[in-house]
């Protein structure tokens, strides 16, 4: 029995990770493909206009332009195994695996993991509660809180949170993620001054994610109140406790499991916006100067991350549902 | 002293303005070591009846009126946490969409030690002990402990819903078209466990079937309903072979007979009341072939026509019933 489950669960395993490995592949070659017909010629950001025609040629060159598309495809494959995504053209020929990960990842995964855990902690907790006190003073409250908060456009909430709390009342810094100039004393210091920059964007993310987490879960935990074994729980004579947390939260959870997988990618470019208000030096503010900048490598290599985020983040979600689902653990 | 005695339970649902008489003026008692069987067509009341007793109606339904002794206390008058307190303490329910009754991610025994734990003082491993007790006890293996309910077939988890039920040593098990689901074969095995079981342990049981041979063969007393009313209610012998009501009468003629002389099926023309605006007089009137005007005009009381055989027919006991009026 426990064995061919054990088999079961293998085979389940492994058809994931197939399935992952062939989209992949499917996105790395489109995500080439997507910026060489796009509108605009990089060399117009890299060289100026009155240079001369061998310096053009030599950039062109030195950047690999002058190949046909088909050897550039070759080339970026090949340096795609090799841990090499090009030169950035606007960062004067850092690697683009450095311009992305070096510190810019790090400051977005921060910021991002921060905001979503609470959102989803905070979200999966009322939309239980809210559920539970369907059409009563907390469940109509929240959800209007929440459905205001998302519904704010982020730049606004941002700019209005920056001028109030950050030019009037000074609590918060107006930009970046640590001061600039000062020589932190030790790493407790650092880190404080870092949290504090990170206070601004994190409040606006965090409530502008919170909503649509909410109304998913409250959703959620109202149609499985519907089911059968919640009236049997409560025939039980089971604390309402057990009953919201232990019967209906983790069924409710399901649908979630797959919404925060397919909303990964969206979560870390939705940050743009908030990473340009604040001037948070992450993968969101980096989005957007490189799109100004025309410079391919860069956004070829963020792309290729978001969409290896997503790749793998349905493919996590495919696993923690052999641990939510048994009925998937067939 | 009966477990269960039910006086005059009215339980009405309340939809805008309108509201549903779902059950209106039963009354009933259970005894111990008896199987009550409560007949009836779908929609005539008989699991609003059972959800009154344990009070999990859903929330547009309320107890209007009448008395609920579980054990000479009153339920309709404990407060939501003592009800809860109460609740497989007293009143076990097996019920009628068994198949769904456990959480689909959660392992059957764990189910059962949380109910044990939390009714009882026993820790997780003697709770643990007493599930596998309970399951040797119903039939099943009990390693399958640790399976989930998707893992079981339906006759299996209707064995596990029936050692849930026990699970926490009640009174009375409120069993709710327990075998409607289940083919023939393993309904007979099913019903004979919960005789046993019953006899066993002394239970008071409550069986609500459609199915009048599962009543017929498993209960000791019989009550039939009609519209939200108890029109009869009498030893399975009396009811079957003795009925008073056209109702039961019509309703036992429309099920056929597996012995005796090949004979035309019954069945009883129109269709069941509206509950929002129920018939006046005896509900039943207007399908009645042996109606007459009274029985448009006034409401028949509900009275012991012989010993321990209750109606609530104007005619009882006057009617022919090989001959249509």
């Amino acid at each position: 029995m426990s064995e061919k489950k054990a088999v079961g669960t293998r085979q389940y395993i492994a058809t994931r990770v197939a399935q992952t490995i062939v989209v992949w592949f499917g996105i790395i070659t489109l995500n080439f493909f997507i910026f060489r017909i796009m509108p605009g010629d990089p060399r117009g950001t890299l060289i100026a206009e009155h240079m001369p025609p061998e310096v053009i040629q030599a950039i062109a060159i030195r950047f690999g332009l002058d190949q046909p598309i088909a050897t550039q495809f070759v080339l970026y494959i090949v340096n795609l195994f090799r841990g090499d995504l090009g030169e950035s053209f606007s960062h004067y020929g850092q690697p683009v695996i450095e311009t992305i990960f070096a510190f810019r990842f790090w400051n977005t995964v921060i910021l991002m993991g921060t905001s979503i855990l609470i959102a989803l902690i905070v979200a999966i907790i009322m939309g239980v509660i809210a559920a539970s006190r369907r059409d009563r003073a907390i469940d109509v409250g929240s959800t209007t809180v929440f459905l205001v908060a998302y519904s704010m456009p982020v730049f606004w909430l941002g700019l209005m949170i920056l001028y109030y709390f950050g030019f009037i009342l000074r609590v918060i810094p107006l930009a970046g993620t640590i001061t600039r100039g000062i020589v932190h004393v030790n790493i407790f210091h650092y880190v404080a001054d870092y949290l504090w920059h990170m206070t601004g964007p994190l409040v606006v993310l965090t409530l502008s994610f919170i909503g649509g987490f909410y109304l998913i879960m409250r959703d959620s935990v109202l149609d499985i109140f519907t089911q059968d074994y919640i009236l049997a729980a409560r025939a039980k004579g089971l604390k309402e406790r057990a009953i919201l947390f232990g019967h209906a939260m983790r069924n409710a959870m399901l649908p979630m499991v797959s919404v925060i997988a397919v909303n990964m990618p969206f979560l870390i470019s939705g940050a743009t916006i908030t990473e340009t208000v604040f001037s948070w030096s992450g993968l969101g503010l980096l989005t957007y100067n490189s799109v100004v900048a025309n410079d391919w490598p860069v956004l070829q290599g963020i792309f290729l991350f978001l969409a290896t985020v997503a790749v793998l983040s349905n493919f996590v979600a495919d696993i923690l549902y052999l641990y939510l689902d048994p009925r998937i653990r067939y | 002293m009966s477990v269960l005695r039910i006086e005059d339970l009215c339980t009405h649902y309340f939809l805008g303005e309108d509201r549903v008489q779902a059950v209106d003026k039963i009354t009933f008692d259970i005894a111990e070591s008896e199987i009550f069987g409560l007949a009836g067509e779908s929609g005539c009341g008989k699991t609003t009846a059972a959800y009154s007793i344990m009070r999990i109606l859903p929330e547009n339904g309320a107890i209007v009126n009448g008395q609920i002794f579980l054990d000479g206390d009153d339920v309709v008058e404990k407060t939501d946490e003592e009800m809860r307190q109460l609740r497989w303490r007293k009143v076990s329910i097996v019920f009628q969409y068994a198949m769904n009754a456990f959480n689909p991610v959660l392992r059957i025994g764990n189910q059962i030690v949380e109910v044990m734990q939390e009714k009882q003082s026993i820790d997780k491993e003697e709770a643990t002990k007493r599930v596998k007790e309970l399951f040797d006890e119903v039939g099943l293996e009990p390693e399958r402990i640790r399976d989930y309910p998707h893992e079981f077939s339906g006759g299996m988890r209707q064995r596990a819903i029936i050692a849930q039920a026990l699970a926490a040593e009640p009174r009375l098990i409120i069993a709710d078209e327990p075998v409607t689901a289940l083919d023939v074969i393993v309904q007979n095995k099913i019903l004979g466990l919960l005789r046993s079981l019953q006899k066993k342990y002394k239970l008071a049981v409550l069986l609500i079937t459609h199915d009048l041979s599962v009543v017929a063969e498993n209960s000791d007393r019989v009550g039939i309903m009609y519209a939200g009313k108890l029109v009869e209610v009498g030893s399975t012998v009396n009811v079957f072979k003795r009925s008073l009501h056209p109702y039961t009468y019509k309703l036992i003629g429309a099920f056929p007979s597996v012995k005796g002389p090949k004979r035309r099926l019954e069945f009883i023309p129109g269709t069941p009341p509206d509950l929002v605006r129920p018939p006046s007089g005896c509900r039943f009137h207007p399908r009645c072939p042996w109606a007459q005007e009274i029985c448009n005009l006034e409401v028949p009381e509900y009275r012991e026509y012989e010993k321990k055989h209750w109606v609530a027919c104007h005619f009882a006991g006057e009617i022919n019933f090989e001959v249509e009026s």
